[in-house]
């Protein structure tokens, strides 16, 4: 299993490696930003992606649609701060898998992991 | 600036210790800020929107050390860009909370902007002179710091 962790924040990031490590996920890849993430994704076979919304450069929302619009079809789970319902249903109607909440609990990005993976196995 | 826009960033801040960090916060004294006195460290985000305005949160050099330590399982000593990342974006996520419980109905939501951190202790900050600037010390698990949060004048 291979994973692309986007976040412009490196500490993040860390976080979200390990989570995915809780997970058996220990193949992962970064970007910092939108445009590395639709780049990355354009070289590699992903899957599953944690995406950031607000980045520099391209925004995650904008990132996701790029993604999708490739027909890439691996799990995206947005994980921000934008926790408005608009926002939420914005990324869902744009292919997001699943939606987290920055803060959240280790337990909770972990079970979401799970969670999109056994359904896309599925 | 109203009081009862301070809440929804205090109760973003308890968030964050809860969820993130296991840690517990605790609001102290609220005061009226004219100009910041950075501690060692400061994070600010911009909001726009419906309504503009500015967050803050400056801790002591100690504090910093001990939340991103807890936040990473980590044992950092000294100041470096990780800590600087980290503080980055803990006032990403207070000021994306907040901001989120500001949003009582089908408003636009605001929009934050990227996070800017400020290491030193020997400088100061100064606001435009129609800014009223609410400050909320913290103390915490984790030791001290302060919140500053303000909003342009309401017309």
């Amino acid at each position: 299993m291979r994973a692309l962790v986007v976040d412009d924040s490196a500490v993040m990031r860390k976080v979200l490696i390990g989570a995915l490590g809780r997970a058996n996920i220990n193949e992962v890849d970064q970007a910092a930003d939108g445009v590395e993430a639709v780049q990355a994704v354009q070289q590699n076979n992903y899957d599953i992606i944690l995406m950031d919304w607000n980045m520099p450069n391209m925004l995650g929302i904008d990132a996701l649609k790029a993604i999708r619009e490739m027909g890439k079809t691996m799990p995206i789970i947005m994980v921000t701060t934008e926790a408005e319902k608009s926002r939420v249903l914005e990324a869902l109607k744009a292919g997001a898998t699943n939606y987290v909440i920055k803060p959240f609990e280790p337990n909770t990005i972990v079970g979401k992991i799970q969670e999109v993976l056994n359904k896309s196995k599925g | 600036m109203r009081a009862e826009n301070i809440n929804p960033f205090i109760e973003s801040v308890y968030d964050l210790f809860t969820t993130m960090l296991n840690a517990k916060a605790e609001r102290k004294n609220v005061g009226i800020a004219k100009t910041a006195n950075p501690r060692d460290i400061m994070a600010l985000i911009g909001i726009s929107g419906r309504v503009r305005g500015m967050v803050a949160l400056a801790f002591p050099v100690s504090t910093a050390l001990a939340m991103v330590n807890k936040l990473l399982n980590s044992d950092i000593k000294i100041m470096d860009d990780t800590v600087s990342d980290a503080i980055a974006e803990m006032v990403n996520i207070v000021a994306g909370g907040a901001k989120a419980r500001m949003n009582t109905g089908n408003e636009k939501p605001l929009d934050l902007s990227l996070p800017t951190v400020v290491r030193g202790g020997d400088f100061s900050v100064d606001y435009p002179t129609n800014s009223v600037w609410l400050e909320i010390n913290f103390d915490s698990d984790l030791g001290p710091f302060t919140l500053r949060v303000t909003f342009e004048p309401e017309k």
